[in-house]
């Protein structure tokens, strides 16, 4: 479904990611971890069209889209949650979702003109689907909240629910559970199989361990910008470079 | 429909600011107020405008009288000079400030940063010298002259009531359409837009092409104000299209609040009658001059700023909605679920 292949992205002198190749098939769960620093939000972001890479191609079914701009990704069926939290503060809950409904309620000239009127007519729809979305992750009691007054659990939840309200057919999941404490992480983690099991494929950058190896299928372990492993977790957990090099490097930054 | 929890046009508003409308110049006669509140109903046109661009496409317009006066000129050089029907210049006096936005948010094709405000003061400099120097057209610094009025079934609008309840309909008419596009999913868009750009580009919004035609919206805004302001008066003058008159459409939109469309509306109103007092008190006294009115409209931008950031109208709403709920949280200390509260409704 996705292709990365042979991606290299040059910040400057900075490479934050050299001829970096994998792939993620339709109805996985694939993880992308490695230490601080080792290139995988850069990665996220080329995959999500935010900035294109230096070199490589990017294909989703197919198609290249590491040319295109954002908005022209979302329509393909890509979307995406943010590790510093993108939500719409001065928006309510389900406002949040119904941005991310937009592009599935595109309007004719007899829609626009309904609009001007002030009486248009899928609004109603629109609605009771944000509301069911919103049960589906549990957050329906909160849905005329301004999202400024969630609590950071909430707020990755909404990101979550607000992706998956552009119906993607791929999802990529920015440290969905960083800050969050083990229950809510726990529930997270069931959230992103359900999520899963309706059809949806997913990637993930995580840092959390226990998350990653509960839920992914397969893992892209990446490392100061190359790509180390790739593989089931079991495998990566017996695998020597990625203990050398990324297990190492997390028990250094606990020392320090 | 009521729709809990999200944005929508509240139709009671409109109602009562029709019954205001109706009822204003049975109370107040004389006919300086009168012209005044025609004015103010002008400067509300282009304040709504400017306003949605502030507060919805998160840009900023130094040049909004380039648009105005450009409205302006457009349909005095077709009606006077052509020998148009004023009725059939509306739709260019629209037109013309319509494409000059196009044509400048098309340049900078994705309308980011303060590019705008720079690339629109410098329009509106350019449009004023323009009308100055452009003396075989604009009939230049002295002003254009013999624009003929407006008639309906025969019958003349005269300047006093009859241009009144004109300009006002037209006011009315910007403001619900404004109200409506707010709280459609193109003004959920642009709200979003305004939060995080980048998040809402994500969402397969276009975010380029909404700030756009929000900016090309307030230039047709407004050229329908300055279609007002030329068929009112017998002749207009570059005078009217200065700096300063879109820095007094700056001051309206943030003394009311940006991001409100009712709030771009009641700071015109407040701007006018600031304006007035001004000069009521410069006639009694002499160290009053009429620059007296630009420090006062400075400060206000600056103490706005500092002390009610979001405006005059959304911090009063505000303050308005947290006192009501504090007041339903003592009647019971039940939390309220949407649950109970939609059989309820």
């Amino acid at each position: 479904m996705l292709q990365v292949e042979s991606i290299t992205k040059r910040f400057g002198g900075v490479v934050a990611n050299s001829d970096v190749s994998f792939s993620v098939d339709e109805g996985q769960i694939v993880g992308l971890i490695g230490p601080n620093g080792a290139g995988k939000s850069t990665m996220f972001n080329m995959i999500s069209s935010i900035f294109p890479p230096t070199e490589g191609n990017i294909l989703f079914c197919g198609k290249r889209i590491d040319l295109l701009p954002s908005y022209k990704v979302a329509p393909l069926g890509i979307s995406r949650t943010f590790q510093n939290l993108q939500v719409f503060k001065n928006m309510t809950v389900i406002e949040n979702v119904m941005v991310g409904q937009h592009m599935r309620t595109k309007q004719n000239l007899s829609g626009v003109a309904s609009m001007l009127l002030g009486i248009a007519k899928n609004e109603r729809k629109v609605y009771e689907e944000a509301m069911d979305i919103l049960r589906f992750f549990n957050l329906e009691l909160l849905y005329d909240q301004k999202a400024s007054s969630l609590s950071l659990g909430k707020l990755r939840l909404l990101e979550f629910a607000r992706a998956y309200a552009t119906e993607p057919k791929l999802l990529l999941l920015d440290e969905i559970a960083a800050g969050l404490n083990h229950s809510e992480t726990s529930e997270m983690s069931e959230l992103i199989k359900r999520v899963r099991d309706s059809g949806v494929t997913i990637l993930v950058v995580e840092h959390d361990m226990d998350l990653v190896m509960s839920i992914c299928d397969k893992l892209v372990v990446l490392d100061q910008g190359m790509k180390i492993a790739e593989g089931a977790p079991k495998e990566i957990q017996a695998n020597e470079a990625v203990i050398a090099a990324y297990l190492g490097a997390e028990i250094e930054e606990e020392v320090v | 429909m009521k729709l809990q929890g999200v944005q929508q046009t509240k139709w009671w508003g409109v109602v009562v600011f029709i019954a205001a409308i109706l009822i204003f110049p049975l109370v107040v006669t004389q006919s300086f107020f009168i012209t005044q509140a025609t004015f103010a109903g002008i400067y509300a046109i282009i304040a709504i405008g400017l306003g949605l661009l502030m507060g919805y496409a998160g840009q900023i317009s130094l040049g909004q009288a380039a648009f105005y006066g450009v409205g302006a000129y457009t349909t005095s050089i077709l009606t006077a000079t052509w020998g148009w029907s004023p009725w059939l210049s509306l739709p260019i006096a629209l037109l013309v400030p319509a494409l000059l936005a196009f044509f400048m948010g098309y340049t900078m094709s994705r309308l980011s940063g303060y590019y705008l405000a720079m690339a629109t003061l410098a329009l509106g400099i350019i449009v004023h010298g323009l009308l100055v120097e452009g003396k075989g057209i604009t009939m230049g610094a002295s002003g254009f002259y013999g624009i003929p009025q407006l008639s309906l079934f025969g019958m003349t609008i005269n300047q006093g009531v009859p241009y009144y309840f004109l300009v006002w309909f037209f006011v009315l008419i910007v403001l619900i359409l404004s109200l409506n596009i707010v709280h459609s999913r193109v003004g959920r868009a642009l709200r979003s837009i305004h939060d995080s750009e980048i998040a809402s580009s994500s969402m397969g919004v276009n975010t380029g092409r909404y700030k756009m035609q929000v900016f090309i919206l307030s230039a047709a805004f407004a050229g329908l104000a300055g279609w007002l302001f030329a068929h009112m008066s017998y002749s207009i003058s570059p005078s009217a299209f200065t700096f300063d008159a879109s820095i007094l459409f700056l001051a309206m939109v943030v003394l009311g609040g940006s991001g409100s469309v009712w709030g771009a509306l009641i700071g015109a109103l407040l701007i006018r009658m600031i304006g007035i007092t001004v000069h009521t008190l410069g006639e009694q006294f002499s160290f009053i001059t009429s620059d007296s009115e630009h420090v006062i409209y400075g400060l206000i931008l600056i103490l706005v700023v500092i002390f009610m950031p979001k405006g005059l109208f959304p911090t009063v709403i505000d303050w308005f909605k947290n006192t009501s709920i504090k007041r339903v949280e003592k009647k019971s200390s039940v939390p309220v679920t949407p649950i109970e509260r939609s059989v309820s409704e």
